[in-house]
Parts: C-alpha cells; structure tokens; sequence
C-alpha cells in the first residue's frame, strides 16, 4: 500500500480548490478600514445613546414626587444608564488589531484571547453593572411588594415573575461556572504546552 | 526601505490564494466568510506597518492571518457547536466516516467540515499540513515545538488517511 493517497490526496484535493483570491486596492483597503472603524463606532454610539437616555429617564422618574425608596431606587437605576454607557465604550469602541496579533505565535495569542474571554466572563456583573440595576430595581418594586402583602392576591399574581427571576439566576450562574471551568481547562492545556515547549 | 503597501502587495500577490483557503477552514458561510477574508486582508496590511523581517514574509502572513481568525472563532464560539482535538476526531464513528466518499467536491466540503470542527490550534496544524508546510514552518507560526507539531501532523495524516481510504472509492 502506498504511503500517500495518490486517489484522494487530501493536499491535493486542498490546494486544488477553486479560490476567488481576494484582489484588494490599497485604496480598496484603506476606504474599508475607514468604513469599517466608522460602522464600529456608530455601533458603540447607539449603545452609548441608549445607556444615556435609560439615564436621563429613570433620573427623571427619580424626580417625580414620590416615597423616597423608590426615588432612591429609580435613583440608582439612572447612575446604572450611565454606568453601561460607560462601560459600552470602554469595551465596544473600536480599536485596532490587538498588538499581540502580530508579534505573538498562534499558541500565544490563542490563550491570551482566551483568557480575555475568561476575565470577561468572570467580571461580567461588574462590567454589566448589575448590582445597581438590581438593587435599582428591588428599592422601585419595594414599596409595591409590601403593600402587595397586604392584599395576598396581588402577591400571587407576581409570584410567577419572582420565580422565574430566581430560575434565570441558578441558570445564569451555573451555565457560567460550566463555561468558565471548560475555558480554564483549555487555558491550563495551552499553558502546559507552552511550558513543555519552553523547556 | 520596503514600504508597508508594497509589502502588503508581495503578501497579496504571493498569498491570496493561501488566504482564501484558510478563511474557508475557518468559517463555513460564504458570507461571513468573504467579511473574515477581508478582515484578514485589512489587518495584514495595518500589520506591516511593523513589519521587522525578524521571521519570514510567509511567517509572518500565516501568523496574522491565522490570529485574526481565530480571534474570529472565539467571538463566534458561543454561537457554534463545541470544537475537539485531533485526538477526538481519531475517535469518531466509522458510520461517519463512510460518507467521506465519492467527488473531489464532496471529498473537499467534507474536509473543510472536518477542519471546522477542530480548535484553533489543530486547525492551524491541519491547514499548514494541507498547505505543505514542514513541521519546522509550522513550529515557527503556531509556537509549539518542532516535535510537537510533527507528532500531531502524523496524527492528522492517520486521520486523513482513514477518512479517506475506508470510504473512498478503493475502501474494501
């Protein structure tokens, strides 16, 4: 039996594929980088402009005469507008190719997209600001949770809204625990690699 | 002094063809794909900018290229089916590999698939090994050892080979 597979040489098969190379000016691409920063930008904008008018309303209702745990609540769902449209250019502006990009080998610059990824991931509640839009919203619906247990029927109306929340909650978490183990199984994989290939 | 442009028009010119097949291992959807390919283009050109010849001209191109498209499959990596090893593929049902049979554009398609479904790090071995790149080459883009990247070539080579003569045309 030959080595190779002169029937099916998949290298063969492989280079021979029809290819529509890809003929780019430098004009081509120069104007394509440009479209390409300003449609990233516009992106990162609309997210801006919606984190800010979230602000600018829950500060509004924040204003309207009411108990003051609600104006504390809707109070801190506005300082959270503005915490996501912080948080939307820091992490949605458009940058440039990571400077790791070019100067790291592939084994490199994979664990290091990785282990962004993971640090993402595990930061995800300080970066989405959660604990104010939570909080935020606990102070709003407050005052209507304790009157609602004065009339039980009211409470069992909304029941379903809490256990679904608290369902949302364990899947949330869970799935991220799993999603964070998997990436550090493969990050410690790639770190392994590096080390047996450094010595 | 070379400029970036003319550098990039050499990449181009002596690449293009390389890159189009490498964005095809990495993204299934001709849509999406011509976008990665484009990417990968816009990038190597803003790359040259530090272009200081401390590796190849090849070298250089295949790291780039194979780093901005695997930037692309870790952002697109919830959205997908979990990727495996080489080690896995190994594994795979026989059923499965029977339908590797048949024409050279089946036969390609089902490549392509196959790479797909790899982590990063394999796919760039499987592509440098489809490309006929050495070990050594390979060894120099993707940073794992010579050695390592032969042992793994020889591991992708077993695969290939199954998946092709157990359901190819001469299978029996």
């Amino acid at each position: 039996m030959p080595d190779e597979f002169p029937m099916h040489d998949p290298q063969k098969i492989w280079q021979d594929q029809p290819t529509e190379a890809i003929k780019m000016s430098l004009d081509e691409i120069r104007r394509r980088a440009r479209k390409l920063q300003t449609r990233g930008r516009l992106a990162a904008l609309l997210t801006i402009v919606i984190g800010l008018v979230l602000c600018v309303f829950f500060a509004l209702t924040a204003a309207k005469p009411q108990e003051l745990v609600g104006r504390i609540g809707w109070g801190m769902l506005s300082l959270w507008g503005l915490y996501a449209a912080y948080q939307a250019y820091k992490w949605t502006w458009p940058g440039t190719l990571p400077a790791d990009a070019t100067l790291s080998t592939s084994l490199g610059f994979y664990r290091g997209e990785l282990e962004r990824r993971h640090d993402y991931a595990r930061h995800v509640w300080r970066r989405a600001g959660l604990t104010f839009c939570f909080a935020g919203l606990a102070l709003v619906i407050l005052p209507a949770l304790i009157g609602a247990f004065r009339t039980p029927r009211l409470l069992l109306n909304v029941a379903p809204l809490f256990v679904l929340l608290v369902i949302w909650f364990v899947v949330f978490f869970s799935m991220r625990r799993r999603n964070q183990r998997k990436l550090q199984r493969e990050i410690d994989e790639l770190k392994f690699l590096e080390e047996e290939n450094r010595s | 002094m070379v400029s970036q442009d003319d550098l990039y028009r050499e990449a181009a010119d002596g690449y293009g063809s390389s890159l189009d097949r490498l964005a095809r291992a990495y993204e299934a959807d001709p849509e999406t794909r011509r976008d990665l390919l484009q990417d990968i283009h816009l990038q190597l050109w803003r790359s040259f900018a530090h272009f200081d010849r401390r590796c190849s001209l090849r070298t250089w191109v295949y790291r780039v290229a194979h780093n901005v498209a695997t930037g692309h499959v870790v952002r697109q990596r919830r959205l997908r089916t979990s990727l495996v090893g080489i080690e896995e593929i190994e594994s795979l049902p026989s059923k499965e590999r029977n339908e590797f049979a048949a024409g050279q554009n089946q036969a390609l398609e089902r490549l392509s698939g196959l790479i797909q479904q790899l982590k990063p790090l394999d796919r760039q071995i499987i592509i440098s090994y489809l490309e006929g790149m050495d070990a050594n080459s390979t060894a120099e883009i993707t940073g794992l050892s010579a050695a390592n990247v032969a042992m793994k070539v020889h591991r992708i080579k077993n695969v290939l080979k199954r998946w092709f003569h157990e359901g190819g045309p001469n299978a029996g």
